[in-house]
């Protein structure tokens, strides 16, 4: 043991005395390391992201979409060979749904980019149209004023509710937004309300806080086909959720075929999505791993160097007892602690760039990123420190300590 | 025959050189060693004495023959056997030192522990305090050899050549470096040391130092002559 430790003493003190050389080797290193877990914690962070987002739109939902989306194994997405992806879900089906006991709210899926405007300023944004339900299922509260009611979606007021960005555009002070006339593409709607912020959107994700809320009778204006492309449907609890998918696939089969429709729960989507992920972070990652073999030639290079300049000390050392595997050992570990200082220096910048990027995205550093980086940079060292290593260790001692 | 420290029996290096031409450095070379003996290796350069010094040091195998080292063979070593009979065995004393530089004087002269594979029954590291004070350059001890001496280095690896308490020292020209007062002063400690019982080979190409031995051995094209 204390073997090693001297080895690796010795290892450092050497690098010590050679800084600048030192660093630039270490640099291949660290860049490596530093994309490595760089990307491993964007792609973690994304991931968690993602499954905020979802758990933001609350719990224990189903989404019943149209064509067979998902397989029955539920996770390969394929077009359903009967089915098509046009909206098909009717009032009747929002109505039947609606009477089945264990849903607590239905929230039909209607959705168009739109101009909206107040006066002189001219907004795009995304209307929805959809039932009341939509509000207390998705925890959306309203800051000012209030949400839309069954009532005004039975006699189809012409009722809007703002999500906060949007408002803030049109009115600077959501809270001047209540009781205004809006236009939606060339339509007037009364703003009754608007939401409190719920984050999130500009990574691809939705934005809701840029959406616009009417009741989905009052859509039709805009939905003149009175179709739906979706209807999400949320459980009165957890246990009730396998009981509640039966029962809906029954309510709709009345009326469409089995390929017509599907019913998937929120984590379906949500593994499905999330190995995407992970298979885009694979290939992210193997990229930003060949800078890392970049930086092995690096170390090769600089070791073979290494040994040229101190063939006389090997001699040296050779004539003073060292044998075959110490001088081995003495220059392996010399790779290695310039390899995994570059990974250890890489790791830090990482962590550094990782808790600055915080502030606007969940990236995180897992231990197994850790463990990886420090566990490539020490193999890294010893399979790129080790032909440089074995040539030292082979020479022989009488030419060595003649070397001048 | 225990007092024999090393013996060379019909030892030949030969060396094929390029063309196929084979240069014979040593030929048949018959010598013993005893324990306390201070023993001068003269001769010109080329004459095969640095070869001859190389087979003794067990960094180099003879071609033919045996060397024998208190009455064992060991021809028949492995590389890291070779090692560390090299370490136990023998102190060396070069011409340009060799002092690793980027280690302290105290670190220089410890050096050959780092590389013993057995218990000392003495402390290594006093064992380098009493060279250091004995030579007169402990107060040296945390400085770089290229900050110091000529004279000084030469002492420092002679203490690094005892540190492991080696049956022989093997001095290649030793003064060869130094100016004359100094090599005066370093043949002298050679001579302290073999009074203690300390055996010593010198290999020198300068009459004056061979004749501070107590038995010189010639060397001309690969032969001993006297």
């Amino acid at each position: 043991m204390k073997y090693v430790i001297d080895l690796f003493k010795s290892a450092i003190t050497d690098f010590g005395k050679n800084k600048g050389r030192t660093f630039l080797t270490s640099l291949g290193i660290l860049i490596g390391v530093m994309s490595v877990v760089l990307l491993m914690a964007a792609g973690a962070g994304l991931k968690l992201y993602i499954s905020q987002q979802f758990e933001s739109l609350g719990t224990n939902l189903l989404y019943v979409m149209p064509g067979n989306m998902f397989g029955e194994g539920g996770t390969g997405i394929r077009a359903g060979a009967g089915g098509s992806i046009a909206p098909i879900f009717e009032e009747k089906d929002i109505v039947d749904l609606k009477r089945i006991k264990e849903a607590e709210y239905v929230i039909p899926y209607y959705q168009k980019s739109i101009k909206v405007s107040f006066e002189a300023i001219a907004e795009y944004s995304t209307l929805n149209a959809t039932s009341e339900d939509v509000f207390p299922s998705r925890n959306f509260v309203a800051e000012y004023g209030t949400v839309f009611s069954s009532a005004d979606n039975s006699a189809r007021n012409k009722v809007a509710v703002l999500g906060s960005k949007i408002a803030e555009k049109l009115f600077s002070d959501p809270s001047l937004a209540l009781s205004k006339k809006i236009r939606i593409d060339g339509q007037s709607f009364r703003v009754i309300g608007v939401l409190q912020s719920k984050g999130g959107g500009g990574f691809g994700g939705p934005d809701f806080d840029n959406y616009i809320y009417i009741p989905y009778k009052t859509g039709y204006i805009f939905n003149t086909d009175k179709k739906f492309i979706e209807i999400m449907v949320k459980a009165k609890t957890s246990e009730a959720l396998p009981l509640l998918k039966e029962d809906i696939k029954n309510v709709l089969l009345k009326r469409l075929e089995t390929d017509d429709f599907s019913v998937v729960e929120s984590t379906e989507i949500l593994n499905t999505i999330g190995s995407i992920f992970s298979i885009l972070n694979v290939v992210l990652v193997a990229i930003a791993a060949i800078s890392l073999v970049v930086g092995g030639i690096g170390i090769l290079n600089i070791m073979y160097v290494t040994v040229s300049e101190r063939i006389k000390e090997i001699g040296v050392r050779r004539a003073l007892g060292a044998r075959r595997n110490d001088i081995l050992w003495q220059f392996l570990a010399e790779a290695v602690v310039l390899s995994v200082f570059g990974g250890v220096m890489g790791l830090g910048i990482s962590a550094i760039v990782v808790f600055l990027m915080q502030s606007f995205f969940p990236a995180y550093i897992s231990i197994s990123s850790i463990l990886l980086a420090l566990g490539t940079s020490s193999l890294i060292g010893i399979v790129f420190g080790v032909f440089p290593a074995k040539k030292a260790a082979d020479l022989s001692p009488i030419d060595a300590i003649r070397y001048e | 025959m225990s007092s024999i420290v090393i013996s060379l029996k019909n030892i030949s290096k030969r060396y094929v050189m390029g063309d196929e031409t084979i240069f014979t450095a040593l030929s048949d070379i018959n010598l013993d060693i005893n324990k306390g003996e201070y023993v001068a290796i003269v001769g010109q350069s080329g004459s095969g004495k640095s070869t001859l010094m190389h087979i003794i040091g067990l960094l180099d195998k003879p071609t033919d023959g045996k060397v024998m080292i208190e009455g064992k063979d060991i021809s028949t070593l492995d590389d890291d056997a070779t090692s560390t009979l090299r370490s136990e065995f023998v102190g060396f004393v070069f011409q340009q030192f060799n002092l690793l530089n980027k280690l302290t004087i105290k670190e220089n002269i410890l050096l050959p522990v780092e590389y013993a594979r057995r218990k000392f029954d003495y402390n290594p590291s006093e064992r380098a305090d009493y060279l250091m004070k004995r030579f007169g350059i402990f107060d040296k001890k945390d400085s770089f050899p290229n900050k110091i001496s000529g004279g000084q280095q030469q002492r420092v690896a002679i203490a690094r050549a005892l540190i492991m308490n080696p049956k022989l020292i093997l001095a290649d020209e030793p003064t060869g470096n130094l100016d004359t007062k100094t090599g005066d002063e370093i043949m002298e400690l050679f001579g302290e040391l073999n009074k203690e019982g300390i055996t010593i080979l010198i290999v020198t190409h300068e009459h004056d130092i061979a004749e501070r031995a107590r038995r010189q051995i010639k060397i001309k094209d690969g032969e001993v002559v006297k």
